[in-house]
């Protein structure tokens, strides 16, 4: 009889195994997407505000080396990656292709940012645990990172374009052309300016928001950023009128602004553009010509150390290297007041307002240690000037080779091998 | 409630059913020999309907005590069973067994709790004994030793590096992005073979975007725990036809690993010690410089000069290095020790054995070491009730170096690619390394100073309970219970100290990885067999099974770590992943086996299974399968005094579903922090809620005949294999802030054929040979994809790469390269056909020779390697002039980047002489108490025939998923010379 009761007891806990229900275990390593667009609470919408403004710098070195090859600040000579020399410099018959790393990578992450900051928007909107002004701080917040990333997207592409509305990914809107896509960038920083002037700010932001980090700090990061696709644009009027409700300051320090900062916490991310000195095969290194086209006295030729030993590959070969991150967790800038003196030099010379812009680009050369402009006092010239301080002012910041470009003088930039290419655009990834 | 009443019962009535009482037993003896009258030592003697048996001695000889009118039966490996009814005298019999080197009396395993004679099976399944897996050479890992005997098979090993990581492919790929691993079981338990990953991803940035870990870490994979040396037999399941009943995991294929068991008999014990060396198979060479090529390193012309004096320096001082040599040329020293010990009654046998080995790499500081201790009984604890355990635990290290794929410069390889010979990289008299002036890294420093160390601890169990609980005249039925686990806990240990020299922005790397698995599954069934009448007998199987799975991984990233110190806490900085993962499959199943005339065997069954992994977790999928074998020799359609001793034809259906990859139907949130403030980043892999399984059918048919009285067989089995609703990572417009997402994206079709041949050319009394010849061949084909053509993980058009494209063979390898400028087909993974050949000839009683050939004919590799090396100005044949352009040879291979991937996409093809061994036996032994002594020698991978431009053309750096061969500066492939000794006791 006892036998009996034990091998039921035994059959019984054995049908409890077979027939237990429980088979869906869910998400056991992360929150899921569905989660956060339920009923966020603050603490969720200002996870989206850190994850977007961390993830804007996981592909920051391969756009930097995009722009900073092709527009010859410098090479990324690596043992292991060729494509850095051949592809980027169009050596021989290399080609950009569509579906390599220089294009996918740095595009497919800015569109995750934009993803990343659609959420917020969408999670924002479907809280109700939040006022609407506390809403409107975030979608000021998401709509300014927002238009950055596609901004920088744009620069690669240029004329092939980008798409502007991606919120369904079933849907995706059309790819627009190089001005549609400038005009909706611009839409989009004048609502979140918007926005952020109907909001407050709840959330914490880094401390390379330092300065910037509430409604009106942003509305002059939002306007910094403005100037900058209006002198895209060429619309230099409107140039002015967005430095004037943004941070410049002729008379603040050049590195006033909003910056990517780096870290050694958990799941934080170290400088990717910092290579140390004298490194040898995966180094940084400048253009030749970075050095024996800067002005005697210029102070910028610290942002190009000289190298213990020449580096060289693919016949390439550089005795200095690239010098503007110093260490591992040195801030990147997204935009400083340097750039937006050298924007109001720009409107103003573009305007023919030549003593507002020589005055401006005296600024940067005195705080530079050189005299003052001693050059013709014609556009062209003050032009050729302006690009000149754009050029080592903003050195590896990723505008030599859009400045070039917008001015039509990609020829202008020095081959340094017979067979090498200067590309004016990336070609769109095959993906899209 | 009922039915537990019942199922009391009837286990009370297990557990109190009588045994059968033995009547009045008497003594029998005698020898059991060949044809030719050599004897066959360890044939089993069994009392036909009971437990009692021994097995043959040396000589041929055996005892045994048996009822009057009892039958015994007499079998042995390569010979058909024999019955023989007892008479009046039954001593000194003689017995004579007949040779079958189709092996038509092998029991294979052909349901969950049921097997058939290989004699009436309807399906192509191939078996690889004890002697061909461990007995004619050593091999490192037991996946290892599976490579080229598998019919059917394409076998590649990941990496050369110590500790194995193998891909294993049946009858062509089984998916793209799903799971193209057979599943393995040993001794009724579903064992885990996942690769983990140490983080190396953090060293080598392999796969851009930060991420801790890669596909291109190259872990071993575990499977490779398993000792071949306890492997008693090795079953393989090639696809759903013979499968489909292990359901939702079978999609590719099924091995089935069956450990020693005791025989009753006196007490075997085996001492075995093994002694070898291991040597890199090929080295590439190094380009020879002189002062001229030591300028051209560099455009720049002060630095030229600056080279090129360098060199002349260094050439002066006799100081010119081969790197190449220094890095790989190590002789690794082998030991492998294997102590086993065997017996046991009627009631009770036993298998117990320890093993250890311990082996050197061909880079210093690597190393693979195994120690495993395994205890398999056998138990019958009345006549109807047997029970069954096994058990194992095993661990292993191994100290993997670190190669491959990398976009920082600090894998050996790729330091080495850029490292001319006259550069100095040796320590100073302070013991400090210089740094590499050429490369990123000094790779005699990394070799010295690094650690990636793997360790398991393992324990694999299982348990096996059969009771007859029912038994008539015409009916018996057996209640099988079949089940266990797999547990492991395996430490990865990475350190990476600051003086390194591409530690400089870290400050030295630690990353300790911890990673707990628990894999348990079970079967109950209940086996009927029903003698309907002497022309049919019919077998029913019908039970439940479940498996379940729990993963979970911690890897702790550290930098800045204090030197010395490799605790994670020792350090500036430490960042955390956890990843985790949980299945659990629960099927139920019926199976009909029918048996007419012992000629013509049907089976049909079907097994319903759901998986916690599938989109909708509680729904049901069915995977029917049925098979025919009709022996015409058997059925008296062919004559048995014709030409065919034995003549079958034979089809046979199934289905299996391979399950979508843990985690894919969420979109979930990443980790990204700034500051300190915690972050959540979307992922880029998109979620697909409604994500299915794929589905796998495949037809087989074939036929199989023996002649000259079973000295020649021919096997032939035409397959052709469709996978439905294959599952794809397929690349979204990352526009839509997603790169990827699984989707069941289309259907593919593996066809092939598959012939053997197995024969005994010679057999004397002084000589046998026997022999088997395999041939097979696969061709795959993308039928329907329900997206654009999509390039598969490689190095995009340029350098070559895979491309799943509707129409197109799956493997296809395309790249630039047609005219203006188009993409074209340079290659193709899958080989053209594959063949290999096991020989054992056995001599003078005493002499063993035996060896394996196996070869693979075209297929296609993506080498990167020899590119590397030219990029890095070192390759060996960098100066040689044979273009068409009269430019040194790399310039020209470097000049065609861009416009051709043709240089890239090189021929694989090979044949190897795999192993061959050379033993002999010793049985008069002056010392009593030693009853006999093998000795040996042996060589694995010894000679490779091969065109391919790197170190092995079996190679696959981007792990063991889809995109095998890709090869980019891997450890290298060793080869081996051992030397064996065994005695018994």
């Amino acid at each position: 009889m006892k036998s009996i009761i034990i091998n039921s007891l035994l059959l019984l806990s054995l049908s409890a195994v077979l027939f237990s229900c429980k088979k869906d275990f869910g998400n056991l390593n992360s929150p899921t997407v569905e989660s956060f667009l339920g009923n966020a609470a603050q603490s969720d919408l200002n996870n989206l505000v850190s994850g977007t403004e961390s993830g804007l710098r996981t592909s920051l070195a391969f756009y930097l080396d995009d722009v900073g090859t092709i527009g010859r600040e410098g090479y990324h000579f690596s043992a292991s990656e060729p494509r850095y020399v051949t592809d980027l410099l169009g050596a021989d018959a290399a080609t950009l292709s569509n579906s390599n790393f220089y294009i996918n990578t740095p595009w497919a992450n800015a569109y995750r940012v934009v993803k990343n900051c659609n959420l917020l928007i969408q999670a924002a909107n479907n809280s109700t645990l939040i006022t609407s002004d506390q809403k409107s701080g975030y979608y000021g917040f998401a709509r300014t990172i927002k238009a950055y990333q596609l901004l920088l997207n744009l620069n690669l592409t240029d004329s092939n374009g980008i798409r502007l509305d991606v919120s369904d990914p079933d849907n995706l809107g059309p790819i627009v052309s190089y001005s549609e896509g400038l005009a909706g960038i611009l839409a989009l920083l004048d609502s979140a300016k918007a926005d952020l002037s109907a909001g407050s700010v709840v959330f914490s932001l880094s401390s390379g928001f330092n300065g910037f980090n509430d409604a009106a700090g942003l509305i002059k990061f939002n306007r910094a950023l403005a100037a900058r696709v209006d002198a895209y644009l060429a619309n230099w009027p409107d140039v002015l009128t967005a430095l004037s409700e943004s941070f410049f300051s002729l008379t603040a320090d050049f590195n006033l602004g909003v910056n990517h900062v780096f870290g050694t916490g958990t799941g934080d991310q170290l400088n990717p553009m910092f290579f140390p000195q004298n490194q040898t095969g995966e180094v940084r290194v400048a253009h030749p010509s970075y050095a024996t086209d800067i002005q005697p006295g210029d102070d910028r030729i610290s942002k190009a150390t000289l190298r213990q030993a020449t580096a060289s590959l693919s016949g390439l070969s550089s005795n200095r290297d690239v010098w503007v991150y110093t260490s591992s967790t040195a801030p990147v800038p997204i935009i400083r007041n340097e750039e937006l003196i050298l924007l109001y030099a720009e409107a103003n010379i573009q305007n023919s307002n030549f003593p507002e812009g020589e005055k401006a680009l005296n600024i940067i050369r005195n705080g530079h240690h050189l005299p003052n402009y001693s050059g013709p006092v014609t556009k062209d010239a003050l032009i050729d000037e302006m690009l000149y301080e754009r050029r080592y002012s903003l050195f590896f910041e990723g505008h030599r080779w859009i400045d070039m470009r917008r001015y039509n003088r990609l020829n202008e930039l020095p081959l340094d091998r017979t067979g090498d290419d200067i590309w004016s655009e990336f070609p769109l990834p095959v993906s899209e | 409630m009922r039915k537990f009443k019942l199922l009391a019962a009837l286990l009370l009535y297990i557990v109190m059913l009588p045994t059968v009482s033995s009547g009045q037993n008497r003594p029998v003896s005698g020898t059991v020999t060949e044809l030719n009258g050599k004897p066959i030592s360890g044939a089993t003697v069994q009392v036909k309907g009971t437990t009692m048996g021994t097995v043959t001695d040396e000589a041929g000889k055996f005892k045994l005590s048996a009822p009057s009118n009892a039958s015994i039966i007499i079998s042995s490996t390569g010979f058909r069973s024999q019955t023989v009814k007892l008479e009046e005298n039954a001593s000194n019999l003689s017995l004579v067994l007949e040779e079958d080197v189709a092996k038509l009396d092998e029991i294979i395993i052909t349901g969950l709790s049921t097997s058939v004679k290989r004699r009436n099976l309807a399906n192509a399944v191939a078996t690889i004994s004890a002697t061909e897996l461990n007995g004619v050479a050593a091999s490192q890992t037991f996946d290892g030793a599976l490579n080229g005997k598998i019919p059917g098979a394409y076998i590649n090993a990941n990496t050369g590096a110590p500790g194995g990581g193998m891909s294993v492919k049946l009858r062509g790929v089984t998916s793209v992005y799903g799971n193209t691993q057979p599943l393995y079981v040993v001794d009724g338990v579903f064992v885990d073979n996942s690769a983990t990953s140490a983080g190396l991803n953090v060293i080598t940035g392999a796969l851009a975007g930060g991420s801790v870990t890669s596909n291109q870490d190259n872990p071993s994979n575990r499977i490779s725990d398993i000792r071949p040396e306890e492997i008693e037999n090795v079953e393989i399941l090639k696809g759903a036809s013979a499968a489909a009943i292990y359901g939702s995991r079978a999609a590719g294929g099924v091995i089935i690993i069956t450990t020693k068991k005791g025989r009753p008999g006196p007490t075997r014990i085996t001492l075995s010690q093994d002694l070898g060396e291991i040597k890199a198979s090929k080295l590439l060479g190094v380009r020879q410089f002189t002062a001229q090529r030591a300028a051209s390193l560099s455009n720049d012309s002060a630095t030229g000069v600056a080279l090129s004096q360098e060199f002349l320096a260094a050439q002066s001082a006799g100081k010119i290095y081969d790197y190449e040599k220094e890095v790989f040329g190590n002789t690794g020293f082998a030991r492998n020790t294997l102590l086993s010990m065997s017996g046991g009654n009627e009631k009770t046998t036993f298998y117990f054995s320890a093993a250890q080995k311990d082996e050197g790499g061909i880079v210093k500081n690597t190393g693979y070491r195994n120690s495993s201790l395994r205890f398999n009984a056998e138990h019958h604890v009345s006549d109807n009730v047997k029970l069954t355990i096994s058990t194992n635990y095993i661990n292993s290290g191994a100290g993997r170096s670190l190669t491959g794929n990398d976009n920082k410069g600090v894998s050996l390889g790729i330091a080495l690619s850029s490292t001319p010979g006259f550069a100095e990289l040796h320590p100073d008299k302070l013991g400090n390394f210089p740094n590499d002036p050429f490369a990123s890294s000094n790779p005699l420093q990394t070799i010295a100073l690094m650690r990636n160390n793997e360790s398991v601890n393992r324990f694999i169990s299982g348990l096996t309970l059969g009771a007859t609980f029912q038994r008539s005249t015409k009916s018996t039925t057996k209640f099988v219970a079949q089940g266990g686990f797999d547990f492991y806990n395996l430490e990865t240990n990475v350190l990476f100290p600051s003086v390194l020299q591409f530690q400089a922005v870290n400050k030295g790397t630690s990353i300790q990885g911890f990673t707990k698995n628990l894999n348990t599954n079970y079967i109950l069934s209940l086996v009927n067999s029903l003698t309907v009448s002497d022309k049919l007998s019919l077998t029913t199987s019908a039970g439940l099974t479940q498996e379940s799975g729990d993963y979970n991984n911690l890897l702790n990233v550290a930098t800045q770590v204090i030197s010395g110190q490799s605790n994670v806490d020792q350090a500036g900085a430490l960042t955390a992943t956890q990843f985790r993962t949980r299945f659990e499959n629960d099927g139920a199943f019926i199976q009909e086996e029918a048996s007419i005339m012992d000629a013509i065997t049907l089976t049909g069954g079907v097994r319903f299974d759901r998986s916690s992994n599938n989109g909708d977790a509680n729904k049901y999928y069915a995977y029917p399968k049925a098979g025919i074998s009709w022996n015409l020799t058997r059925s008296g359609i062919f004559s048995r005094e014709g030409i065919f001793d034995n003549f079958k034809v034979r089809a046979a259906y199934g289905e299996a579903n391979n399950v979508p990859a843990y985690g894919s139907k969420f979109t979930s949130m990443v980790v990204s922090n700034i500051e300190g403030l915690p972050g959540s980043l979307i992922n880029i892999q998109r979620g697909q809620p409604g994500i299915k399984p794929e589905r796998q059918t495949e037809f087989e048919a074939g036929f199989d005949f023996s002649v000259l009285k079973g000295a020649l067989s021919f096997e032939a089995t035409f397959y052709d294999k469709h996978i439905f609703d294959f599952l794809m990572q397929s690349n979204l417009p990352s526009s839509s802030g997603f790169s990827t997402s699984w989707l069941n994206a289309g259907n593919l079709r593996n066809q092939g054929v598959e012939l053997g041949l197995n024969a005994r050319p010679v057999s004397s009394r002084t000589i046998t040979w026997n022999t088997s010849l395999n041939f097979w061949i696969n061709r795959s084909l993308v039928t329907k994809l329900t997206i654009p053509p999509t390039p598969q993980g490689s190095f995009g058009y340029i350098l070559g790469t895979f491309q799943i494209e509707q129409g197109k063979s799956a493997t296809q390898i395309i790249g630039l390269g047609g005219p203006g400028g188009s993409i074209v087909k340079w290659g193709d993974a899958e080989p053209k056909f594959q063949m290999n050949t096991y020989n054992e000839i056995t001599f003078l009683d005493k002499w063993s020779f035996r060896f394996l050939l196996h070869l693979k004919a075209g297929g296609q590799n993506v080498n990167l390697t020899s590119l590397e090396n030219d990029f890095g100005g070192t390759s060996a044949d960098y100066d040689k002039v044979s273009n068409k352009l009269g430019v040194p040879d790399a310039i020209y291979r470097i000049m065609s980047i861009g416009s051709t991937a043709k240089e890239f996409v090189q021929n694989s093809g090979y044949l190897k002489l795999r192993e061959i061994g050379l033993y002999y036996s010793i049985h008069k032994i002056p010392v009593s108490y030693v009853k006999g002594i093998r000795i040996g020698v042996s060589l694995t991978n010894f000679l490779t025939v091969t065109k391919y431009k790197s170190y092995d053309p079996e190679v696959s750096n981007f792990g063991a998923g889809f995109s095998s061969g890709v090869d980019v500066d891997p450890y290298p492939a060793s080869k081996r010379a051992d030397f064996h000794i065994s005695m018994d006791f």
